[in-house]
């Protein structure tokens, strides 16, 4: 199983970098997964992201869909990329401490 | 790896007997080693690994045929390198033809001979996918669309909330309510599709392409039955898989009674659907066009007009190796681009020489191999930093995804784009319900 080390921690993670067991997430494990992606500090619109997506995959076992991150932060769509350089799945998703969906991404 | 069985092995070699054609026999038996593909590779030119090259990955398909249907294979393996289908066989067949190839078929236009190096590196992929080897990520890739109808298992109702939102988007920027984006609509002349990451998350190019059919007059629908453009059994190689997905659009254009079918901007799902799903189902299919296609028709009969000055930053653009290489189109793109941007710049080499993103065959979906994966991304981001474009426009959504993440990953500072975004941004348009 890969790791990956960041600020002295260790995590386990799939081939792309998503934690390869979600279910050890924490404030703190998003933190630290945001700062690799370059994402110096995460302001409170990160945290609404990643909120929503971490709450809709403890619901429903996958990733919500963008119309429902913009619906319920408000936010706009171009501002959610803008957020998070590398995409709301390799970026937000992995933050929020998600397995990698499947598909194109 | 699960250990090789007897009914493994001979599921594995009954791909060399049911093939009706001795196309696969005759590719595995020309290989003269001469060695041109390995410059062709992405794998081999960025990690010098030899047992990378091309003729390499022909040749491990090809030991394996040897051992099981030649008499010097059988009396005399060793003596002509010919191998048992065993565990160390399948894995190395597993690492080098799911794990170093994006079968971008570069290495078979530079072939001395034409071998067709990525057909045999897919029918290489069949029998380990007849054998129960295909890497578990692709494969999850390929159930959610058998088992959900769509590759990213999204639900009917949410695709609806996402197409509803992105009416509502593109009524706000025409100004004009009565724009729509129809769905289940029969009887129109263009059944559309779409790649599923396009509603999941990035629908931008959807309302894109819904402003190109609106300023064309097009009378189009999409399906919420069957809108996914892709067929990951192209890349796992099972073609029953194949079959299944590639017939549902055929049933959905009947049932839907559209004039043609249009493919989303998606490299392997134009292949698949135009060129491999009528051998995967064994009918012809309807009119079937990509819609780089239709939008090059657009502005060739006037249905379009678009203002180039609208967009003054330099653009390159990426040739999908499955639309270009393994479709055929590589003019439309151009032709698109001359016509909607003050500055094309072409990367070097380009079209039919272009080396792929990195991201195709199925690299994408297979996190196993993503290391290697960003390691042969590096060819693509040099090829993008020697260019002086601030766009990357390129018409697959596969591509758009790698090229976003060569993009921070290599801090190029660039944008990538597809096709119809860039259409969509050329076009000025009066509302038309107040004419």
């Amino acid at each position: 199983m890969p790791t990956i080390e960041i600020e002295g921690h260790t995590f386990e993670v799939d081939g792309d970098g998503f934690l390869a067991n979600p279910e050890i997430w924490n404030d703190e494990v998003a933190k630290l997964i945001a700062k690799y992606d370059g994402i110096e500090e995460m302001t409170d619109k990160h945290w609404d992201v990643v909120k929503i997506i971490r709450e809709n995959y403890e619901e429903k076992g996958m990733a919500p869909m963008i119309r429902v991150i913009c619906k319920k932060t408000g936010l706009k769509l171009r501002e959610i990329y803008q957020l998070f350089p590398l995409g709301p799945a390799r970026g937000a998703c992995r933050v929020a401490g998600l397995p990698k969906p499947d598909g194109c991404v | 790896m699960e250990k090789v069985t007897k009914d493994k092995i001979k599921a594995g070699l009954e791909v060399f007997r049911q093939l009706h054609d001795s196309k696969l026999l005759t590719h595995l038996n020309s290989c003269v080693h001469c060695g041109l593909c390995a410059d062709s590779c992405l794998y081999y030119l960025t990690m010098k690994d030899e047992r990378m090259i091309p003729a390499n990955k022909v040749d491990v398909v090809a030991s394996v045929y040897r051992r099981y249907h030649t008499l010097a294979g059988r009396l005399a393996p060793r003596l002509v390198n010919a191998r048992e289908l065993d565990d160390a066989t399948v894995e190395e067949m597993v690492d080098l033809l799911f794990g170093a190839c994006t079968m971008c078929g570069r290495c078979v236009r530079h072939c001395s001979i034409g071998v067709d190096i990525e057909y045999v590196v897919r029918m290489g992929r069949k029998i380990l996918s007849d054998m129960g080897y295909v890497p578990a990520s692709l494969q999850a890739t390929v159930n959610a669309a058998l088992e959900t109808g769509n590759n990213m298992a999204i639900p009917d109702e949410e695709f609806l909330d996402t197409i509803e939102w992105m009416e509502e988007e593109l009524q706000d920027e025409l100004e004009d309510p009565q724009a729509e984006i129809p769905v289940n609509q029969p009887g129109k002349n263009v059944l559309y599709t779409l790649n599923p990451r396009e509603p999941k998350f990035f629908p931008l190019s959807i309302s894109a392409m819904a402003k190109v059919f609106y300023a064309a007059g097009e009378s189009w629908s999409l399906s919420t039955t069957m809108y996914d453009v892709t067929n990951y059994a192209y890349f796992s190689g099972n073609e029953e898989h194949g079959a299944t997905i590639g017939q549902r659009i055929h049933e959905e254009m009947e049932k839907m009674q559209a004039g043609k079918l249009v493919l989303a901007e998606c490299g392997h799902g134009y292949r698949a659907n135009r060129w491999e799903a009528p051998n995967y189902v064994k009918k012809a299919f309807p009119e079937t066009v990509s819609s780089v296609e239709l939008m090059a028709a657009y502005l060739r009969e006037g249905k379009i007009t678009p203002d180039k000055s609208l967009t003054e930053e330099v653009v390159t653009l990426h040739d999908p190796c499955n639309l270009v290489r393994g479709g055929g189109i590589w003019h439309e793109q151009r032709y698109i681009l001359n016509r909607c941007v003050q500055h094309f710049e072409e990367m070097s080499p380009h079209g039919l020489d272009n080396f792929c993103c990195g991201g195709g065959g199925g690299q994408l979906a297979m996190g196993e191999y993503n290391d290697r994966r960003l390691k042969i991304a590096e060819i693509k981001a040099e090829q993008i930093r020697k260019t002086v474009a601030k766009i990357v426009a390129t018409p697959c959504h596969n591509c758009v995804d790698q090229l976003s993440q060569i993009n921070v990953d290599f801090k190029l500072n660039v944008q990538i784009k597809t096709i119809a975004e860039i259409v969509a941004d050329s076009l000025v348009i009066e509302p038309k319900s107040q004419k």
